[in-house]
């Protein structure tokens, strides 16, 4: 089966800072990938080049075995759906209004929703519980309300791969788990998912592989179990052995 | 529908009920007479037909076009507080005017007079002024759009002014300047004013399907393009439509502030955000607001008349700043 996702080689920089040399892996279709590293390290730009919001500067990203230029863009936008990390919305937008712009890259030249689009809307409300806050506006929701309307946005893409940029920042730690378990359950649905992830707890739980992105080095790729160690994660989050040697030991108490 | 229907049912009337009122006092249905045997109607049909209905349908026009433009500046700024006038557009169209009403007052092309291009392209040059200088660093803050909005603004009608001043004795275009200036709707000629209708629901027309595109935008830039949006080629055509929209208004009534914020934030509160049904319910409502400005701004002081720009300063200055004050926590982008 042709990989989901893969990077041949990419290069990407900005300005005069490189972000990847030669950065090359694959996704399998179903696979749940965690995306780590520091701050700065490239995480969202990644992200952005699977979605072909930005053009790398060397190599090649593929999306089911098709090169992302060849993709036109709707298509693409059916296919593959990213949740941003923010989003502002300056007027007064409804939940249902906000998560109907999923629908957009499936609407002909007047725009107008269909029946099949009202239904897309209505069952990716549902999958992320929001159904009840259907009219209540966007603006004014919490932090976990929106990360549930941003999801939805994705889901009535429709997509088959579905890339998250840190679904659980600024999430209580009820709320995260909430998130997490309905990434599970789209998983469950075929949907295959890249995430960019801080919480290691939360990534050894519910992540078959990893992206660890290092800032000096290439990029360490494989099972989260492997990657996932201590001489691993010191180097790429540059932190002092005693102090992640405590932060290791204790995450399974945080976990049980 | 209904949205469309009250407001444009309220506009007629408005029309009929404006065309009656001035110095010589008609009913409506001496307005109905005229209007149906215009050869018969005398001294009335004079009065209707060269003074009254050219202006109060100039004034439609004016309203209809700056209400559009301020939904579609407010789509593509993301902000309730863009409108022609605050950006610098209104203020680049009158520069552009006033340049072609002074040094090329007999230049044409194909019936088209140099007047209306040339501020076309005043208020293209002012808008591209202004989104480069707002978008500073790959996105946009407030306070950069508003500070260059006046910036460039009070430049232009520096310039303009002193055209004004320069040729103050000898031209007849001062007065057309002045005019302008104090956002006064002068009595346009029934070729102008059928032209300027037929250009305005052309362009209302080609805006409609990008209303929808705007409310994608609203999302984030970012956001758009992700979900099909050409980010850029929409941004152009809203750009150039307004831009449009904004010469025309200018080309009638000069400089007329806030219309195109007052209209749709009050439409706003009543339709919602979506700028696909703020796009014609803010014409017919600004095209409805203007023309009832304009009756009250050549009546309530009779027999001296005050600019309807003033009018709208009054009621649109504290609503620009009632909106500043309660901008949503987001709107600094």
């Amino acid at each position: 089966m042709a990989a989901i996702l893969e990077f041949r080689s990419v290069g990407f920089t900005f300005g005069a800072r490189t972000v990847f040399r030669e950065l090359s892996f694959c996704v399998q279709p179903g696979e749940t990938v965690a995306l780590m590293g520091p701050n700065g390290s490239g995480k969202t730009t990644l992200l952005k080049l699977a979605a072909a919001l930005l053009r790398p500067a060397a190599g090649e990203v593929l999306v089911q075995g098709r090169e992302l230029k060849q993709w036109p863009r709707r298509e693409l936008s059916c296919c593959v759906a990213l949740v941003p990390q923010h989003l502002d919305v300056p007027f007064a937008f409804r939940v249902e209004e906000i998560v109907a712009q999923g629908r957009v890259p499936h609407l002909g030249f007047f725009g107008g929703l269909r029946g099949d689009d009202l239904d897309a809307v209505e069952s990716a409300m549902e999958s992320v519980d929001i159904l009840g806050m259907r009219h209540r506006i966007f603006a004014e929701l919490s932090g976990g309300e929106r990360q549930r309307v941003k999801i939805a946005i994705a889901l009535a893409q429709q997509p088959q791969l579905m890339l998250l940029d840190e679904p659980t920042q600024h999430l209580d730690l009820g709320r995260q788990i909430e998130v997490m378990a309905l990434l599970r359950r789209l998983v469950e649905r075929g949907i295959t998912i890249v995430a960019a992830m801080h919480d290691l707890a939360l990534v050894r739980e519910h992540c078959s592989s990893g992206i660890l992105l290092m800032p000096d080095s290439p990029a360490l790729i494989g099972p989260v179990h492997d990657l996932l160690r201590a001489d691993l994660l010191q180097r790429a989050y540059r932190v002092e052995r005693p102090g992640l040697d405590r932060y290791l030991a204790s995450e399974p108490a945080r976990r049980r | 529908m209904f949205t469309l229907a009250l407001p444009a049912l309220l506009l007629l009337l408005a029309v009929f009920i404006s065309a009656g009122m001035g110095a010589v006092k008609l009913s409506p249905g001496d307005v109905l007479r005229a209007l149906l045997h215009p050869s018969a109607a005398g001294d009335t049909g004079v009065i209707l037909f060269s003074l009254r209905l050219p202006r109060v349908l100039a004034a439609g026009l004016v309203g209809a076009a700056l209400s559009a433009t301020g939904v579609l500046f407010q789509g593509l700024f993301r902000n309730p507080l863009a409108d022609p006038f605050v950006l610098g557009a209104s203020g680049g169209a009158a520069l552009g005017g006033a340049v072609a009403v002074f040094f090329l007052p007999s230049l044409t092309f194909a019936g088209v007079g140099a007047t209306e291009l040339l501020a076309f392209a005043g208020s293209l040059v002012a808008m591209a002024i202004v989104w480069k200088l707002a978008r500073a660093g790959g996105h946009f803050a407030m306070e950069n759009m508003l500070l260059a909005g006046f910036a460039i603004g009070t430049m232009l009608n520096a310039a303009t002014s002193a055209l004004e001043l320069r040729q103050e004795a000898t031209n007849p275009g001062t007065r057309i300047l002045e005019a302008w200036l104090h956002g006064e709707i002068t009595v346009p000629s029934w070729t102008q004013l059928s032209w300027v209708a037929v250009v305005e629901v052309a362009v209302l027309l080609l805006a409609l399907p990008l209303a929808r595109q705007l409310n994608t935008l609203a999302l984030s830039e970012e956001y758009a393009a992700q979900l099909g949006v050409h980010v850029d080629r929409l941004r152009v055509l809203v750009v150039v439509l307004g831009s449009l929209l904004t010469a025309l208004a200018v080309s009638l009534g000069g400089l007329i502030g806030f219309v195109g914020l007052l209209v749709p934030h009050f439409l706003r509160l009543i339709l919602g955000p979506d700028h696909f049904r703020l796009l014609p319910a803010s014409a017919l409502c600004g095209a409805l607001f203007l023309v009832v400005a304009d009756t009250i701004a050549r009546t309530a002081f009779a027999p001296s008349e005050i600019p309807v720009g003033m009018l709208t300063a009054f009621l649109g200055a504290p609503a620009f700043l009632y909106l500043l004050n309660h901008r949503p926590r987001s709107a600094s982008l």
